[in-house]
């Protein structure tokens, strides 16, 4: 590795107030990270990203620094009533709950206790693990429904200059609970700087769990998020992902499905131009009987974007009954795009129900004739086209005042092509 | 030794041996060894050189190992990479010369090497362990211009043919086994079919592996030229043993200008037993080129043997508007392990593929369909269709699914549609009704299922195949 990437242990040292087990696992990490580097197309999860590439070619060095995070207000959304916390460069600032009874939530900085090593396939968890001192944790109590939705600004100031953040989040849920998110990304940075999220995502049994992630404007950062769900018995999950715009963008995905009849619905629609690079990976692991997924991943690509879809259904012996489903579908309007997929299926159960589809082509030529031929030109009728096709995932959100928010953000996106 | 045979049930029904006395090569892999085959086939200069090369090669490389199937670590220097029975090793002039115990053999095996049995209309190939025995109707084929021989002989008459494509589809270079094989490959059939001829018959090969400790390393190309059709045929068997047999196979198609190539594989080497002891390590390169405009190369294949079977036969689309087609049905059993596929590789423009396969996986097999579509930046227009089902029976096998899509340009389109279930309780329940016990209706289900991979197979074929579906089943459910 190259050893401008190389990061140096007294990093460590740095961070206040830590154990000596917690010190030994962070060591550890870093070794491990400095060691392997960042992943290469050889490894098989980074085949069609291949991140050393790009960090070289982007980066002359990295900067592990504390960056000095001043805010100046954010701008709240008004469309629709919410709660919010505030999240500046991975760290959390500031929350405001005044929709919701306070006792029920437990919100403060995320501190690790578990220093169990997780897999070592993936060396930005390891490198995470080493350095990550922030982030959020979220309790909520047992049968607590949100009454307004939860938005997460996640706020990148102008400070950041080829730095790497590293930040942990976690949200529990507690029994019968429910709770609506949404992450949304502001960026004030000018600069290249790296991004290294790990998340981690419980429900225990019947909780509800709804998380949308919009993040749209164009911007110059290179985003890598690990999240890790485990859904308990009867407990539901649903998340929309409308990520575009961003140099890079890993969205690394594992659900475990543990108890039974759980069910985790996902669904991704994104618009990629100007050298974004974009990846979803997701892993449904199927654990306990009768359980079920759905996933749907649309892509829209054009100048230069290159889009990489990797779902793997995995089905254990026990988990009979399971209906799992996975679908992606690729939009290709320039020949300079690209799009890469792995559907995967492992299955070792025989009494289920698993189907996988991916298509990849351009728009349907019969299609904008006929909307030609209604008086409108090609351009307006290739919008109004991707617009359908990108609308199908959008309108599926159920609240009515987010499903405009979502939209509007969307359709400024495709009125730019 | 463990070269007995085992006295299990009789459900292989090719599992008996012929007692020949055979001529082997020094055991192990070494230069002597190739040197040997090279000089026992009465191969020239050239030939010895190319395969000393690959030796050399085969010295950097490891054996890949991120297939699914794990296997435990062969031991190349036990193994014997040439045997041939004694009295082959004077290539018999007509069929009256053949050892008479070969031809019984054959004859058990079903295959028709007797021209009496002109008939059937297939020309016949056929390899026994290392050397090409018989070669059947080569008059007939002679006459219209068709060189159908083993490919020792090709190598010795027409250099010119093997100098020109040997290794242009599966050079020297790739993976190990590949190189492995252009080392020590000792027969194998070779095909000519020259410019506007469609040849009158099928061509067939019969593979047997008979000696123990052996693996058999053939190696078969075939060459369409302008305008031209072919279709060919291959079929395997070997006799059980409980030692685990390697077959390390290439197969190289070439197809020109307007030319197509259909190939045919009905694969039944012996799987191993109940418990998973023997069996042949089946690892196959096949891979074909469309060189030409408007080329067209269908690989069909009915995978039901071999313990591990990891093949992956490819087509190279490089001529405009030509057209790759896979089908294949892989049925594993108790402990087999298939890991198969395709890959099609769009270079030309226009160019067409498609891609049905059927797995199905009982006992306590594993099935895996690992495949590739690549549409490169200039294949403007190519179309590709996948779909691949599996059928699962019983809770302790698996069936996976791992395919790589990859597509650089606007106008080409990709289509992949994979499902996994297992058979309908209500058109088994149904079966019943009419009267079928629980076998034959999971036998006819499964046939249905896999019936647009047997409608493509020729009719000799086809017949045989329906009831390997049906024997390789058997006793998977209870």
């Amino acid at each position: 590795m190259i050893e401008n990437f190389k990061i140096n242990s007294s990093e460590i040292d740095k961070i206040k107030k830590i154990s000596k087990e917690e010190r030994n696992f962070r060591i550890n990490n870093l070794n491990f990270f400095n060691e392997k580097g960042f992943p290469n197309k050889r490894q098989e999860d980074w085949k069609f990203s291949d991140l050393r590439e790009i960090v070289q070619k982007n980066f002359k060095k990295l900067n592990v620094n504390k960056v000095n995070s001043k805010v100046k207000k954010i701008n709240l959304i008004k469309d629709f009533d919410h709660n919010y916390i505030e999240v500046v460069n991975g760290e959390l600032k500031s929350s405001n709950f005044k929709h919701e009874e306070k006792n029920k939530i437990k919100i403060k900085n995320f501190k690790n206790d578990n220093f169990l090593q997780e897999s070592k396939d993936n060396p930005l968890i390891c490198l995470n693990h080493a350095l990550s001192d922030k982030g959020y944790h979220i309790e909520i109590e047992e049968n607590y429904k949100f009454k307004k939705a939860l938005i997460i600004y996640n706020l990148f100031t102008e400070d950041l200059k080829e730095n790497i953040l590293n930040s942990r989040n976690k949200i529990k849920i507690g029994k019968s609970s429910e709770l609506h998110t949404i992450d949304l990304v502001i960026n004030d940075s000018k600069y290249k700087f790296i991004n290294n999220v790990y998340e981690n995502i419980i429900l225990e049994n019947n909780a509800v769990y709804k998380n949308i992630c919009i993040q749209n404007e164009k911007n110059d950062g290179y985003f890598h998020k690990f999240s890790k769900n485990k859904l308990a018995s009867k407990s539901k999950y649903s998340s929309f992902i409308f990520p575009s715009g961003s140099k890079f963008n890993k969205l690394d995905l594992e659900f475990n499905l543990e108890g039974e009849d759980s069910e985790c619905n996902l669904q991704s629609a994104s618009f990629l131009n100007k050298d974004d690079h974009q990846e979803i990976k997701t892993k449904m692991n199927h654990l306990a009987p009768s359980c079920k997924s759905y996933q749907k991943v649309k892509n829209v690509l054009s100048s230069y974007g290159k889009g990489v879809y990797q779902g793997k259904i995995y089905v254990k012996d026990i988990a009979q009954k399971t209906n799992a489903y996975q679908l992606s579908k690729a939009l290709l309007l320039s020949d300079n795009s690209e799009f890469n997929s792995k559907p995967e299926l492992e299955i070792y159960a025989d009494d289920v129900k698993c189907s996988h589809g991916a298509t990849s082509g351009n728009v349907d030529e019969d299609s904008i004739y006929y909307l030609m031929t209604r008086g409108l030109n090609r351009k307006e009728s290739v919008k109004l086209l991707i617009d359908g096709f990108l609308s199908e995932v959008v309108d599926m959100i159920k609240s009515n005042s987010i499903k405009k928010f979502v939209r509007s953000k969307l359709q400024g996106q495709i009125h730019g092509y | 030794m463990k070269n007995q045979n085992i006295n299990t049930e009789q459900d292989y029904k090719y599992g008996f041996t012929t007692d020949i006395e055979n001529i082997r090569a020094p055991k192990g892999l070494s230069e002597k060894t190739i040197k040997f085959i090279s000089k026992i086939k009465k191969e020239p200069k050239w030939m010895l050189d190319w395969r000393l090369k690959a030796f050399n090669r085969l010295k950097n490389l490891k054996e890949p190992n991120w297939q699914k199937p794990k296997y435990p670590k062969i031991n190349y220097q036990d193994l014997y990479y040439y045997s041939a029975p004694k009295s082959a090793s004077e290539k018999p002039k007509s069929l009256d010369e053949v050892d008479p115990k070969l031809i019984e053999t054959y004859k058990k095996l079903g295959i028709p090497l007797q021209e009496q049995k002109k008939l059937s209309g297939i020309a016949v190939d056929a390899v026994f362990d290392s050397v090409s025995v018989a070669t059947t109707f080569k008059d007939e084929l002679t006459k219209k211009g068709i060189i159908f021989c083993s490919i020792s002989e090709a190598i010795r008459e027409h250099p010119d043919l093997v100098k020109k494509y040997l290794g242009s589809v599966i050079p020297l270079t790739d993976h190990y086994f590949a190189t492995l094989n252009s080392a020590v490959f000792t027969d194998g059939s070779f095909v000519y079919i020259p410019p506007k001829v469609r040849c009158p018959m099928e061509l067939s090969t019969y593979f047997r592996i008979n000696a123990s400790e052996t693996g058999q390393f053939e190696r078969t190309l075939i060459i369409a030229d302008k305008g031209s059709y072919v279709s060919y045929l291959e079929g395997c068997t070997a006799p059980m043993r409980d030692e685990n047999q390697l077959h390390a196979a290439n197969v190289e198609l070439i197809a020109l200008d307007d030319a197509e190539i259909k190939y045919s594989t009905v694969q039944n080497w012996y799987p191993g037993d109940k418990n998973g002891v023997g069996g042949i390590y089946n690892f196959v390169t096949k891979r074909g080129a469309c060189r030409g405009k408007n080329s067209k190369i269908s690989w069909t294949q009915v995978e039901t043997g071999s313990a591990i079977t990891w093949k992956y036969p490819s087509c190279i689309l490089q001529g405009d508007n030509s057209v790759g087609e896979f089908y294949s049905i892989a049925i594993t059993n108790n402990h087999q392990k298939a890991d198969t596929g395709t890959k099609m590789i769009h270079l030309g423009k226009n160019t067409k593929s498609k891609i049905i396969s059927k797995g199905i996986s009982a006992g306590k097999a594993d099935n895996t369909y690992r495949g590739l579509v690549d549409i490169g930046k200039k294949a403007l227009n190519s179309r590709n269709y996948t779909q691949c089902d599996s059928l699962l029976m019983g809770n302790k096998c698996g069936a996976h699914t791992v395919p790589y899509i990859k597509n650089k340009n606007s106008s080409s389109v990709v289509e992949h549609e994979a499902t996994t279930s297992k058979i309908n309780e209500e058109q088994l329940f149904y079966c019943n009704q009419r009267g079928l016990n629980q076998e034959e209706a999971i036998g006819l289900i499964v046939n249905g299922f896999c019936k647009e991979v047997l409608q493509q197979l020729p009719m000799e074929f086809a017949v045989e195949a329906q009831k390997l579906v049906g024997i390789s089943l058997e006793g998977s459910v209870g």
